[in-house]
């Protein structure tokens, strides 16, 4: 029965999802067991994704389905029992790069896979973060840029995060375009990752060391 | 025995032809592109040419064997066993062109009444003497007055040191070559009054050698841009830049010195001199503008991206170290916005959309795409990050149009059928062939509308983890490896082709125009001119309307900066046209990211409020 979930999801056959997920809420499945298969489905919408089998539209979709599945399955949700949140990350395409669909896919897949993600968008200038880091608390943050030029805003933005005397309280990940070992040494960063599901699993190193 | 003149025709090329030169020769020698694979001995058929007026020399005993006698009562030749007897026109038909020359040079001709902004004044001078010492410059200031009417003040400091000589060695007699109320040069009598028009290109450079007194193109030439060293596309060239020590100071040199390479071997041609050219027109982005002049360009890469300058400009020749008159100027055409640059505004300017009634769309794809929507004398632009996909870059076997790509491909049934640049045996895919086999895949159910290969072809392979489509197998190579299209080059297409459709979509809904309502869609730039209108539309990257509302222009940008050379009503016209232009920064359009989604998808289909509807 739970494969079913699993894969249909993961097969993006968002009828025959829904119909799954109706007939277990009517079967008094637990809810929250429900949105566990979801969430393994999405791990493995993101894999295929990495592997070129889906593409962003696809991303898109399986974000949309999930959606349906959540409308369904939380009036069923024991107050108590909101969904747990795993950590929270800020993000966002550094000052001077207004490119969003790499960043906009990393903040998909966090949240998906469990995050509480606060997306402040393109250009963001490197004091935005900072505020965004006293206000949420989030110990982790992810700056993502696609022009070369970008790696100075990182580097000025990890700067702006130690001057304001945050540097230890959060780890961040920095991604798109071109990264290496190199640039991430450069910008000050604690981590770069290749893809969106790099990203996820930086951020699971993270919040499971606390 | 005087020279022929040869007229090569479409590319609009006349030169002239040697003694005892063929027409192959002759084509080589002019830098007209005619395809030999055989190098000239009559065996392999490639350089097949109409002649469509004039005499040549009678066939030789392996031309009926290639042609037809119809063919051969209609004119067709092999051009390198083809010697003219009088001056001739032909046409080379563009299997028979070489596939570098044709992307570099190619435009439709367009006639304008010339209207150059400078004026060469036949004077004879009095020789001085000791009663009439007046001083050279004087003189000749005074001569023009005199002679033409006309009031000059100034005369240029680099055709200052060379006048007094000049007018010795021709015994006081000459040209003035007068710009405005200023002598930028002194040519002897009788000489040449040239243009030199250029489209700077990020990857190439094309370069127009004009009559300014008819506006007639004498020759045309295109060499790749020597830049290219310090990136391949405008954002990776910036970033190579900007590391430099001495910012741009060596990019800024390359490119002129590649330009003044192109002029003197343009000039070569025509058996003129670099110092008849008394007047240039260089059209590039904005980017390669700036590189060109040698202004700062780290601003144009980041967000707000702001050129230093837009508005056109003229320029000292000397002060830029091109070598053409001494005091000859560069006219710069103006700049829309930080990717939207003079080449655009040149495109616009030779399409003649702004004179057409609209809605019209007119765009030039490149690794940035750049899309105008003219409706009612308004003008609104988006440049679209289409990215290196259909010059060949990112994709697994891509190259650049060279002899042995793929241009054009067909899959029936299980056979898959190509051609090839040269008739060459294939060694990879350029960027018509890419657009082809994508929208050949799709139509033969391969790769479903999500982009996604089926495993449901013989031709489909699983290599290192990732599907592919095996295009040349091994043993069709003779052993070579396969050139394939793979999933990851798939989504590199669908990436390309949707920021293309979304910048057009963006355009229509900023102007509350329908996509039925669009009269035509005019396609300029080299990879635009050689796509396959009917495959672009089937995939969605065009909107799905009648192909006839569809243009494919030429180079335009070079088109365009030849109006420039010799017009200035048109010069005016392009800085209207600039000024009035309202850009659009796509990623900030409303709908953006909803649209871009469902333009990768392929197929059919109109996009209406983010929303895919399908066309059957």
């Amino acid at each position: 029965m739970a494969g079913d979930l699993v894969s249909t999801l993961a097969d993006l056959k968002e009828k025959e999802a829904l119909g799954i997920v109706q007939d277990r809420l009517s079967a008094g499945d637990d809810p929250l067991s429900i949105l566990d298969d979801a969430r393994r489905a999405l791990e493995i919408v993101g894999k295929r994704f990495a592997d070129s089998e889906y593409f962003i539209p696809d991303l898109v979709y399986s974000g949309e389905i999930l959606k349906g599945i959540t409308d369904m399955v939380k009036p069923k949700l024991a107050k108590a029992a909101e969904v747990k949140r795993l950590g929270k990350v800020v993000m966002g395409t550094v000052a001077g790069d207004i490119h969003d669909i790499g960043k906009d896919i990393v903040v998909f897949m966090l949240d998906v896979s469990g995050y509480e993600v606060y997306d402040l968008g393109v250009d963001v200038p490197a004091q935005k973060f900072v505020e965004k880091i006293k206000e949420s608390g989030a110990p982790i943050v992810g700056l993502s840029g696609f022009l070369a030029l970008a790696f100075d805003s990182m580097k000025e933005t990890v700067e702006a995060i130690k001057a304001a005397g945050l540097r230890d309280k959060v780890k961040v990940m920095i991604g798109g375009g071109q990264m290496s070992e190199e640039i991430r040494k450069y910008t000050g960063a604690d981590a770069y990752g290749k893809d969106a599901m790099a990203g996820v699993t930086l951020a699971q190193k993270w919040v499971g060391a606390k | 025995m005087t020279a022929f003149t040869i007229d090569f025709e479409p590319v609009g090329l006349r030169g002239k032809c040697r003694r005892n030169e063929s027409l192959l020769a002759c084509a080589r020698r002019l830098g007209v592109g005619i395809s030999s694979i055989c190098g000239g001995q009559g065996t392999c058929h490639s350089c097949k040419v109409q002649i469509l007026s004039g005499t040549v020399s009678k066939p030789t005993s392996n031309e009926p064997e290639v042609f037809t006698s119809q063919e051969l009562k209609e004119g067709w030749r092999l051009a390198c066993q083809t010697y003219p007897t009088s001056d001739c026109k032909l046409t080379v038909p563009p299997e028979s062109m070489t596939t570098p020359q044709r992307v570099q040079v190619e435009g439709l001709e367009i006639t304008v009444h010339p209207e150059p902004p400078v004026q060469a004044y036949r004077l004879q001078l009095a020789a001085p003497s000791l009663s009439a010492p007046r001083a050279d410059a004087d003189r000749l200031l005074q001569a023009l007055n005199q002679q033409h009417q006309l009031h000059c003040g100034k005369v240029d400091i680099n055709a200052l040191r060379i006048l007094s000589d000049q007018l010795r060695s021709w015994n006081w007699e000459c040209q003035a070559v007068v710009r405005n109320d200023e002598v930028i040069a002194l040519l002897p009598r009788p000489s040449h009054q040239l243009g030199l028009a250029i489209d700077l290109g990020t990857t190439k450079i094309a370069g127009y050698l004009v009559d300014l007194s008819n506006g007639r193109t004498l020759a045309a030439k295109g060499v790749m841009n020597p830049q290219i060293s310090y990136g391949e596309d405008i954002i990776s060239r910036i970033t190579g830049v900007i590391q430099l020590p001495d910012e741009g100071v060596p990019v800024q040199k390359l490119a002129v010195e590649a330009i003044n390479e192109l002029s003197a071997d343009l000039c070569a041609e025509l058996g003129a001199n670099t110092e008849e050219i008394v007047e240039a027109v260089v059209a590039g982005n904005t980017a390669m503008h700036h590189l060109f002049l040698g202004l700062p360009v780290r601003q144009l890469a980041l967000s707000p991206f702001v050129p230093a300058v837009s508005r056109a400009l003229d320029v000292k020749a000397g002060d830029l170290g091109l070598r053409i008159a001494p005091g000859a100027y560069v006219y710069l055409l103006p700049n829309i916005a930080g990717f939207v640059g003079a080449d655009h505004v040149a495109m616009l300017l030779a399409t003649e959309v702004l004179q057409a009634e609209g809605p019209i769309v007119a765009l030039d794809i490149g690794t940035n795409t750049e899309v105008s929507l003219v409706n009612k004398e308004e003008v609104a632009t988006v440049s679209c990050a289409s990215g290196p996909a259909f010059e060949g870059g990112h994709i697994k076997n891509g190259m650049r149009a060279a002899t042995g790509a793929i241009e054009r491909l067909r899959i029936a049934d299980d056979s898959i059928q190509y051609q090839t640049i040269g008739e060459a045996p294939p060694v990879g895919i350029c960027g018509s062939g890419i657009l082809d086999a994508l929208s050949q895949l799709y139509l033969a159910r391969i790769i479903d509308e999500g982009g996604r290969i089926v495993e449901n072809h013989p031709r489909v392979h699983t290599y290192k983890g990732q599907r592919e489509f095996v295009l040349v197998s091994k043993e069709e190579r003779d052993g070579q490896p396969a050139i394939t299209i793979t999933q990851q080059d798939i989504r590199e297409l669908q990436l390309a082709k949707a920021a293309i459709r979304t910048g057009i979509q963006v355009l229509l809904e900023a102007n509350g125009c329908s996509e039925d309502e669009i009269k035509q869609v005019i396609i300029a730039g080299a990879f635009g001119t050689y796509i396959d209108v009917a495959n672009a539309v089937a995939i969605g990257m065009l909107p799905s309307l009648p192909l006839n509302r569809f243009r494919q222009a030429g180079n335009a940008a070079g088109m365009g900066a030849k109006l420039a050379l010799i017009s200035l009503s048109k010069r005016a016209e392009a800085q209207a046209v600039a000024s009035r232009v309202k850009y659009i920064e796509l990623a900030s359009a409303p709908n953006f990211e909803q649209t871009f989604i469902q333009a990768i998808y392929l197929g059919r289909y109109r996009i209406i409020d983010g929303r895919r509807e399908e066309i059957d």
